[in-house]
């Protein structure tokens, strides 16, 4: 008898922590897009060559497709068990640096006065998350996505 | 199961901000004029979820405790003393960072998102994943105590 309903594959935590690392990349993504588009809106960005908009994402997505293709994985993945407070301590520290250095870095992107220019600064920092997606995946990688999510978000309400 | 449950309780979590900011929206909408403030609101809204998705990864592990009736009895008393002294804490640290400032809760509304919807989104997360009653008191605490700022105690 084949039962309609699959009992559900019992879950390990590391592929529970991917799924975590490949939402927080999601949301890392569209806070990206969002940035783009208020800082488009808001500051009224020129377009000076139209032809420069269409291969400003070349400039950062062509090395990272490069690199992704030779590179082999740097982590060894998720851990199972849990942390000790050290790497928790230690973790949540580096996430607060990446923030505050996420925090200027937002503010370096809204000084940008072009399109073009904006659009491949975005596009270089979406490549190094994809970077961390695919290789990094690592509480490393997690702590360092978590900082550059905050960061933005960190600026858009207290700097914007 | 437990993925089932994660998953409920991101959507439960975003459904519940989704509500709230467009409560707090039209409560504010004499306020919102630029483009700058809907991006303000936004982000504070979405302020909490990156930091609840690195915390649900440090803490991966699920300990969720029986809800019997013993551990609900063992647990009621230092819950309720939580959200007693919480609500205390909360109006009373309230009105001194309003008194001491002497700007208004009402004119900043961007922090009233941010408190409301990092307590909302932690509490939602505390009640469907973990289950621990005396964070639920302090998390309630703080909901009331904001709730009552902003209903009763601002002219």
């Amino acid at each position: 008898m084949n039962p309609i309903i699959q009992p559900p594959k019992p879950r390990s935590n590391s592929s529970k922590r991917e799924l975590l690392f490949t939402f927080q990349s999601i949301i890392v993504t569209g806070l990206l897009a969002f940035t783009a588009i208020a800082f488009f809106f808001h500051f009224d960005l020129r377009i000076e060559k139209g032809i420069k908009v269409v291969f400003a994402p070349f400039l950062s997505v062509v090395p990272l497709l490069f690199i992704l293709s030779i590179l082999r994985d740097l982590r060894k993945g998720f851990k199972e068990g849990n942390y000790t407070k050290d790497e928790i301590v230690k973790f949540c520290l580096i996430t607060a640096g990446i923030t505050a250095a996420f925090t200027g870095v937002t503010f370096l992107l809204s000084k940008i006065d072009a399109l073009e220019i904006l659009l491949a600064a975005i596009m270089a920092i979406l490549s190094v998350v994809f970077f961390m997606r695919s290789k990094i995946k690592d509480i490393l990688g997690m702590s360092i996505i978590t900082g550059i999510a905050e960061g933005i978000i960190v600026y858009m309400i207290f700097l914007f | 199961m437990q993925l089932k449950k994660l998953n409920t309780a991101f959507i439960v979590t975003t459904g519940v901000s989704v509500i709230v900011f467009v409560y707090l929206v039209f409560l504010g909408f004499d306020e919102i004029k630029t483009l700058k403030d809907v991006v303000k609101i936004i982000a504070s809204i979405l302020f909490p979820l990156p930091m609840l998705f690195f915390v649900r990864f440090l803490l991966i592990e699920h300990f969720l405790p029986q809800n019997t009736d013993e551990y609900k009895l063992k647990h009621q008393k230092p819950a309720t003393i939580l959200l007693i002294t919480s609500v205390v804490i909360g109006v009373l640290s309230m009105q001194a960072i309003e008194w001491v400032t002497g700007q208004k809760l009402e004119d900043h509304l961007v922090f009233a998102h941010l408190i409301n919807s990092t307590t909302i989104s932690s509490y939602v997360l505390n009640f469907v994943l973990y289950n621990n009653l005396r964070v639920n008191g302090i998390l309630s605490g703080i909901l009331l105590s904001l709730a009552m700022h902003v209903f009763f105690l601002t002219a």
